[in-house]
């Protein structure tokens, strides 16, 4: 992307704010799925995380580069009365982190926060520079 | 892009010696440099106009609902405003000069 554009600060905070959106789904996935013992291949739902890209070298947006699953192991409960439980009486859970996903979650919102303001202060700066016309 | 020099005589030795020097030829020339600068102006309007096409049918796409992305259309919104903002900029000086040239006392 050319450093010397007009509207480069306005596509490069739009691009975080995509971003944020996009993480912000991700997050909120992990969090319905928090319970899910069985996300259709058998297995508990496995926590993605969202994974950020931008181009290299050069001054330009950010874009998510791909999703990946957390590869951690599922904890283990003890309840015998659930269906699904194994011969010992445990039931494999998701990997998810709910304290985890709600700091996640607080971050995205401020990252997507600070995103807007800069789009803001872009628009007031440039103002600035239209009232030196008058 | 407007010559606002008021020295005739660097512009006289640019004039074909064939053609009489006239006051007519120096007005021709001085005429050149507006019309560069209205052209100029003719392609900053449409640009502007284009982004306020954009920003106008992302928004309309939105209320229709086939479009659910509110950051392309802010980011239209943005850009067609910005612009449109520096064009009014330019045109009140424009305006302005324009007056202020009227006013000139002869």
């Amino acid at each position: 992307m050319e450093v010397n554009n007009t509207f480069g600060p306005i596509d490069i905070a739009i691009s975080g704010l995509r971003a944020q959106g996009k993480q912000m789904e991700v997050i909120s996935s992990n969090v319905a799925n928090a319970r899910t013992t069985d996300a259709g291949n058998g297995q508990p739902y496995r926590r993605l995380e969202a994974v950020f890209k931008t181009s290299d070298d050069d001054v330009g947006g950010v874009s998510l580069d791909r999703i990946l699953v957390d590869r951690s192991e599922f904890p283990r409960i003890f309840d015998p009365a659930n269906p699904e439980a194994d011969e010992h009486g445990y039931v494999a859970m998701p990997n998810v982190n709910l304290p985890i996903e709600m700091m996640n979650l607080t971050v995205a919102t401020r990252t997507y926060q600070a995103n807007a303001a800069v789009l803001k202060r872009y628009q007031q700066m440039v103002e600035t520079t239209l009232e030196l016309l008058r | 892009m407007i010559n606002l020099n008021a020295n005739v005589n660097t512009v006289l030795p640019n004039i074909n010696p064939q053609i009489p020097v006239s006051r007519n030829g120096n007005a021709d020339a001085k005429k050149l440099d507006f019309d560069n600068t209205i052209k100029t102006i003719e392609k900053c309007i449409s640009k502007v106009d284009e982004l306020q096409q954009a920003s106008d049918t992302s928004m309309k796409d939105l209320l229709a609902g086939k479009n659910e992305d509110i950051i392309s259309v802010v980011s239209a919104v943005a850009k067609a405003d910005m612009s449109f903002k520096l064009l009014v900029g330019i045109r009140n000086k424009l305006i302005e000069a324009y007056k202020q040239t009227m006013n000139m006392p002869l």
